[in-house]
């Protein structure tokens, strides 16, 4: 399975959502990180044929994906941004109604639908109206969805968005516990998840890749230092104003910070070792992302 | 797939207030249909409804056969010896009553004799009573000569070749009538527009949110991201729109037929139209009549539920969808009361609902060399437009962008 951007854009009117990206995609986890308005969710829209390039082209196994119609979607899961559904259908229907405009035949359908609800923890809920599940369920039931068909290309806009804690960490591994064997793009805006079960990371910012690579890769592309120290309370507004502080922490002796920077801020500050946060600090400031939040 | 798309439709709750608002019309239709048939019983006390129209039916069918010379005679007779009797000179409205009762058994014939031996545009209540016998052998004749005085009078704006199909129209018509009760498929057919129009604006309501609800929930991503979103999906959905749309139609028809029928009784069903409506151009029975209404309305009611949804599809709101039955079936007629368009008006889709006055009145197309009436024209045009549109309603759909 080999996917393709090829000078990929898609424009809406004179803002440019997607700009010129060219990658290629083989069978993995690929982590999309991103502000929000990077373009990401326009980037798997294109991806799973809900918008049309402006310009470029997607290939999926040397086809066109827009040529090959159903023989692309058929190879294709997609759990978008904003998940909806039918919310009068129980579980199971919804999930058979899915696996029904997937191509599955009946019987298969069945067997799927009894495979998958236990799988994603929901088989309490299976006769339950989709409108009476909880945010997670809702989300469980969303990757059911994705996963009826097996798919080859499987593409995750923003899956653990609005979960608790507990959830995000079951909904990751469930994602991890799925990704065997296909390509797997994940979009999101929580380090942490891309952190844990990406094989390579993609960061995209205004439409464009600005880096890509494995955690690591990423990490020591970053030029800059990361230093941790402890700081007066007064202090704290000076530092904020000179540097890129990744984190601050209240004791009973001070702040301790952790900052950015090339040179050491401070005679006692340590040297410690990056994160992908301090890289996504870095990258995409404090601030980034408060426009085009739904591009 | 389809049943799917079935199950959303009816599994929202404002489809199921829907559904009860649809069995409120058809059994408040049904009982002011039932109230249309009127008896006055010898005593000369009034009811209406199934007994009434039991009642009726026996007096009626005394009659029962073909309207021949003799049977006219015979009825003016009738008539005359009633309205000689002490009750008819009475001035007590109950005598007066008790008079009327007796001539319910021949109302139907003394309606054509009425009409026959009326102006054109008018309705003489007495005709019936200064008709000569040998006058009233020329009823049948008497229908062709005024539509003839009507058409050489300068009052009307038909052509030479329509002029022509009209009489050709009466000339052919079968005479004597067979006469018998007829008053549960009278009552039927007047009502019948009413119930059609209000089943065609709830199904429209149905139908409008097929397409437009995939965006409304947010389950458009998915849809269109599956192997069949973009072609056999969107077939289903077309399909879920056409069954629903037949399905109620001939069900909630059904059912409004049988129960006024059963109630008033079905009887006459093979009589013409002209019984009713003396200057119906149509030579067809009231079984052909109803045939002819009902296939009418349902190319109406389908019409206005396709472009339903097609607005729904296009507009991605289920309320803008749902305005458009309202637009197509009850704004046309308000245009063609303040605009002036001869002719044009005929070919409105409401027309489809209201094959009733079309049978009634004279409303004919000229087509070259062929004259014909705007129903047979309309009916067929109209499906093939829903027909056109179709593919239409496809393509709008799968090309359809999630930004």
């Amino acid at each position: 399975m080999k996917l393709e951007l090829n000078n990929l854009t898609k424009k809406f009117g004179d803002f440019t959502a997607v700009d010129h990206m060219n990658l290629a995609m083989s069978s993995g986890v690929y982590g999309l990180l991103g502000v929000n308005g990077a373009g990401k969710t326009t980037l798997m829209r294109m991806l799973c044929t809900l918008l049309k390039p402006t310009s470029g082209s997607i290939i999926c196994n040397g086809k066109d994906i827009l040529k090959m119609d159903g023989e692309y979607r058929k190879l294709l899961g997609y759990l978008p941004q904003d998940f909806g559904f039918y919310p009068e259908f129980t579980v199971q229907d919804y999930l058979l109604y899915i696996a029904a405009i997937k191509g599955l035949r009946p019987t298969v359908a069945k067997r799927r639908v009894k495979e998958l609800i236990p799988q994603v923890g929901l088989t309490k809920a299976a006769g339950k109206k989709m409108k009476k599940l909880s945010g997670g369920m809702k989300r469980r039931a969303g990757i059911a969805q994705a996963m009826l068909n097996d798919p080859k290309i499987l593409i995750l806009d923003e899956p653990t968005a609005g979960l608790d804690p507990n959830e995000r960490i079951r909904f990751r591994n469930l994602i991890s516990e799925l990704s065997e064997e296909r390509l797997v793009l994940l979009s999101t805006h929580i380090v942490s998840d891309i952190e844990y079960i990406a094989n390579e990371i993609w960061l995209m910012k205004d439409g464009k890749l600005m880096h890509n690579g494995t955690a690591d890769e990423i990490i020591n592309s970053m030029p800059e230092t990361v230093w941790e120290c402890l700081v007066e309370k007064n202090m704290v507004s000076d530092f904020i104003k000179k540097y890129k502080i990744s984190n601050m922490k209240t004791e009973p002796q001070g702040v301790n910070l952790r900052i950015i920077s090339q040179e050491k801020p401070l005679p006692n500050a340590k040297r410690t070792e990056a994160s992908l946060e301090d890289v996504f600090l870095y990258y995409f400031g404090e601030k980034a992302g408060d426009e085009n939040a739904a591009i | 797939m389809l049943q799917f798309e079935i199950k959303k439709v009816f599994s929202k709750f404002k489809n199921k207030i829907a559904m009860f608002l649809l069995l409120i019309i058809l059994i408040a239709t049904s009982i002011l249909t039932m109230n249309r048939v009127e008896y006055l019983d010898a005593d000369g006390n009034a009811s209406s409804g199934i007994t009434a129209a039991k009642n009726l039916s026996a007096e009626q069918n005394k009659w029962a056969g073909y309207l021949t010379e003799d049977v006219f005679v015979n009825v003016i007779k009738e008539k005359a010896q009633i309205n000689n009797s002490k009750e008819a000179l009475s001035d007590d409205i109950q005598e007066q009553n008790k008079a009327y009762a007796k001539t319910q058994g021949i109302s139907g014939i003394t309606g054509l004799i009425n009409n026959a031996f009326s102006d054109w545009r008018d309705y003489n209540y007495f005709a019936v009573n200064n008709v000569s016998e040998e006058e009233v052998k020329q009823v049948y004749e008497k229908r062709i000569s005024s539509l003839k005085e009507y058409l050489n009078s300068g009052e009307e704006t038909f052509t030479d070749a329509q002029k022509d199909f009209l009489i050709q129209r009466y000339e052919d018509l079968k005479t004597p009538f067979y006469y018998e009760y007829t008053e549960g498929w009278s009552a039927l057919l007047q009502n019948i527009s009413t119930f059609i129009l209000m089943l065609a604006l709830v199904i429209g309501f149905f139908v409008s949110g097929i397409f437009s609800e995939e965006f409304q929930t947010k389950a458009d991503s998915i849809f269109f991201s599956t192997k069949l979103g973009r072609n056999k999906a969107i077939v289903s959905k077309v399909g879920a729109g056409l069954v629903i749309t037949t399905v109620l139609y001939v069900v909630f028809m059904l059912l409004y037929t049988a129960i006024v029928l059963l109630a008033l009784g079905a009887d006459g069903a093979d009589c013409p139209i002209q019984l009713d409506l003396w200057r119906s151009a149509y030579n067809i029975t009231f079984f052909q009549a109803y045939l002819l209404i009902v296939a009418g309305g349902y190319v109406g009611t389908l019409f206005a539920a396709v472009i339903s949804m097609i607005v729904s599809a296009t507009a991605r709101s289920t309320a803008t969808a749902v305005i458009v039955p309202f637009m197509i079936l009850c704004a046309f007629p308000f245009l063609s009361r303040i605009i002036t368009l001869p002719g044009i008006c005929s070919f409105f889709p409401d027309q489809l609902l209201e094959v009733y006055l079309s049978i009634k009145d004279f409303e004919l197309v000229e087509l070259g060399q062929r004259v014909m009436s705007v129903v047979t024209i309309i009916i067929p045009v109209y499906m093939a437009a829903c027909l056109l549109l179709l593919p239409i309603l496809y393509r709008v759909y799968k090309k359809s962008q999630i930004k």
